[in-house]
């Protein structure tokens, strides 16, 4: 169960991973802030949640949410067979994955450089 | 770490930590080169200096300016003719290149009286240009002229006048890298903010980071236009001065080359509140993505959703012709900072090419993190590559094609590698539905020219066909192809016209209502 969940995550963040750019910003702290961002607003969508869009930021973030949860549907079909726990599940999973993929894990330098 | 070592570079140790392959499983906390150091010495780099990123990448592209280099007249090269961002004022930015020409006298005695000749005598010149960018040499940074108090004892002499003086000397920094974060900085700092613009519009943007090549930004001007949105600036590419100087009143910053140009977006974002978008404008899925972006931030999806329909229903036909004849060809994506990530995926998907090698000559390990994830397994990702390094990868990899710079280009082709140029484009622009079509063709013609193949025959030594005729490209590229594929219906090739750019000049565009108070609040 638990590998079969890896793998659905995985087929996510390689969606993510090839044809986003969101995740890819250049300091840690951005990142963090774009990753939660756009993967707490796409799972509010997929679960059918009000999204608060009262910042310019917030409608940045709620624009890729609505591209990524749209073809979330379309190119997963088991996705629309989980219920809402279970996608909550899940995106807690991708969101810890690419957490550690851009940020924790990465092995790029610039990450934690004070300045732009 | 599934590092590469160059067998040419052995004798240099370090470089093995600039070039990966990506193994199967791999990903980016196992997987990345280092980037964006200084050169190794011994490595004899492809790189930029950090006034070539300065000027020839980001100043030189706004296009109503004397863009003047304080230095010796050779750090103008590369300015006069060899780079392709157009303008739609008649190209002044391209045509007319500016120096001082220190020579050592000016080195001994300085050079702030030249300077300020010079900058009369042009600006005398050109009496309908008012606007002016200095920028910073070695030579003149190490002599220590002050560029600011001579640009400023000229403003108040000629009062109409503004200048930008850009401090980024060739030394300042590893690479060109180095050049556009000094560019940005100095922007926002000196220029942004100091003159307010006319809102046109409901939807403002910065159009960020994108350069008109071959006419990109013009193509994708045309785009926002259609939707009603009103670019405020673009930054730089067929870019005004004083547009620029309104940057600080768009309501969203549209940043396309991240590498160039995030610096300023980030600036924006921190000092007046304006958010950043990052978008894609090459390929069909990622541009439509793009444009649906935008026009939601404003809601006002549906202009995006009409314009997507029709131009994927013109053009989606050529490009799948292009596509049938490209699939499994192999590329080496060798460009010097941000298509590495706009095109590694785009390509492979909607061409259907290999992706076998990425390299970057300045950009930093982010951009090798974005191509990195975007490329298939297999593929040798090298940061900062050199000469020798190139032909190695070409030797082994086989590629079909390379995408890169004119100066390695021509290195590919002595061992007969066709190669498509990355920075400037062959047929551009490649930008924009059209565009990416232009791509393909261009592809196309690189790997299937006939002329290509002849000179893989050495008249020295090889037998030489006497029995054949000429062949064309199709003959060569629908050899292998089934005839249901060969000739299906629908798909052909590209139809657009020479010049896909100077029509959009003379556009007009109809306006849209303007939404009520109400219905904007």
């Amino acid at each position: 169960m638990e590998n079969l969940m890896k793998d659905k995550i995985e087929q996510l963040v390689d969606y993510i991973m090839k044809n986003c750019l969101w995740q890819f910003h250049s300091r840690a702290w951005d990142r963090k802030d774009q990753n939660e961002g756009v993967l707490t607003k796409t799972r509010q969508l997929l679960c059918g949640e009000h999204v608060v869009l009262e910042t310019p930021t917030d409608r940045c973030h709620w624009v890729d949410a609505v591209c990524l949860a749209e073809v979330f549907r379309e190119r997963y079909a088991w996705l629309n067979e989980m219920d809402k726990d279970e996608i909550v599940g899940l995106m807690q999973g991708l969101r810890e994955r690419m957490d550690y993929l851009t940020i924790t894990g990465s092995l790029n330098q610039e990450l934690t450089d004070q300045r732009y | 770490m599934p590092h590469h070592m160059f067998k040419c570079s052995e004798c240099i140790p370090e470089r093995k930590k600039h070039a990966v392959i990506k193994g199967e499983g791999e990903d980016l906390t196992s997987c990345l080169p280092l980037g964006y150091l200084s050169t190794i010495p011994g490595s004899i780099s492809e790189r930029g200096c950090a006034y070539c990123g300065a000027k020839h990448v980001i100043g030189t592209p706004m296009k109503d300016v004397i863009h003047l280099s304080h230095g010796p007249i050779g750090c103008t090269y590369d300015t006069w003719q060899t780079k392709r961002y157009i303008s739609d004022n008649d190209n002044f930015q391209l045509k007319y290149t500016f120096a001082t020409d220190m020579k050592e006298k000016h080195v001994i005695f300085g050079a702030e009286k030249l300077l300020k000749q010079t900058i009369l005598d042009a600006f005398k010149a050109f009496p309908k240009i008012k606007r002016m960018t200095i920028y910073q040499t070695c030579a003149s940074a190490l002599i220590g002229d002050d560029l600011e108090a001579v640009a400023q004892d000229v403003m108040e002499e000629l009062p109409d006048v503004d200048i930008f003086i850009c401090n980024s000397p060739g030394f300042g920094g590893p690479s060109q890298s180095g050049g556009h974060h000094k560019i940005n900085i100095a922007w926002i700092k000196q220029k942004v903010g100091t003159l307010e613009p006319k809102i046109t519009g409901d939807y403002v943007i910065n159009y960020v980071g994108e350069y008109n090549i071959q006419g990109d930004q013009e193509v994708m001007q045309d785009y926002f236009k259609r939707m009603g949105i009103q670019i405020l600036s673009t930054f730089t590419g067929n870019g005004s001065y004083d547009d620029l100087r309104c940057m600080h009143r768009a309501h969203l910053n549209v940043l396309e080359c991240a590498r160039s140009a995030e610096y300023i977006c980030n600036e924006l974002r921190k000092k007046y509140g304006t958010p950043r978008l990052d978008i894609d404008g090459y390929g069909f899925e990622a541009l439509s993505s793009s444009l649906r972006k935008v026009a939601m931030f404003f809601g006002i999806e549906d202009r995006a959703k009409v314009i997507i329909e029709e131009e994927t229903a013109r053009w989606k036909p050529e490009l799948d012709w292009y596509k049938e004849r490209l699939r499994g060809k192999k590329v080496c994506l060798w460009p010097g900072g941000s298509k590495l990530w706009h095109w590694a995926h785009a390509i492979h998907a909607e061409m259907g090419v290999e992706v076998v090698s990425v390299y970057t000559k300045f950009g930093h390990q982010g951009d090798m993190e974005k191509g990195i994830a975007r490329c298939e397994a297999g593929a040798l990702a090298i940061d900062d590559p050199n000469e020798l390094e190139s032909l190695e990868a070409m030797e082994t990899l086989q590629p079909d094609v390379i995408f890169t710079g004119k100066r390695p280009g021509e290195v590919a082709k002595k061992i007969r590698v066709p190669y498509l140029n990355a920075h400037a484009y062959h047929n551009g622009p490649y930008k924009g539905y059209e565009g990416w079509v232009r791509f393909a063709r261009d592809i196309y013609n690189a790997v299937y020219s006939p002329l290509q193949r002849l000179a893989f025959l050495d008249i020295s030594k090889d037998e030489i066909p006497t029995d054949k005729g000429f062949v064309t490209r199709r003959m060569l590229s629908d050899a292998s192809l089934s005839e249901d594929v060969a000739n299906a219906p629908g798909l052909r090739q590209y139809t657009g016209n020479y010049d896909s750019v100077s029509p959009l000049r003379e556009k007009t565009y109809p306006p849209f209502e303007r939404p009520s108070p109400v219905e904007a609040a």
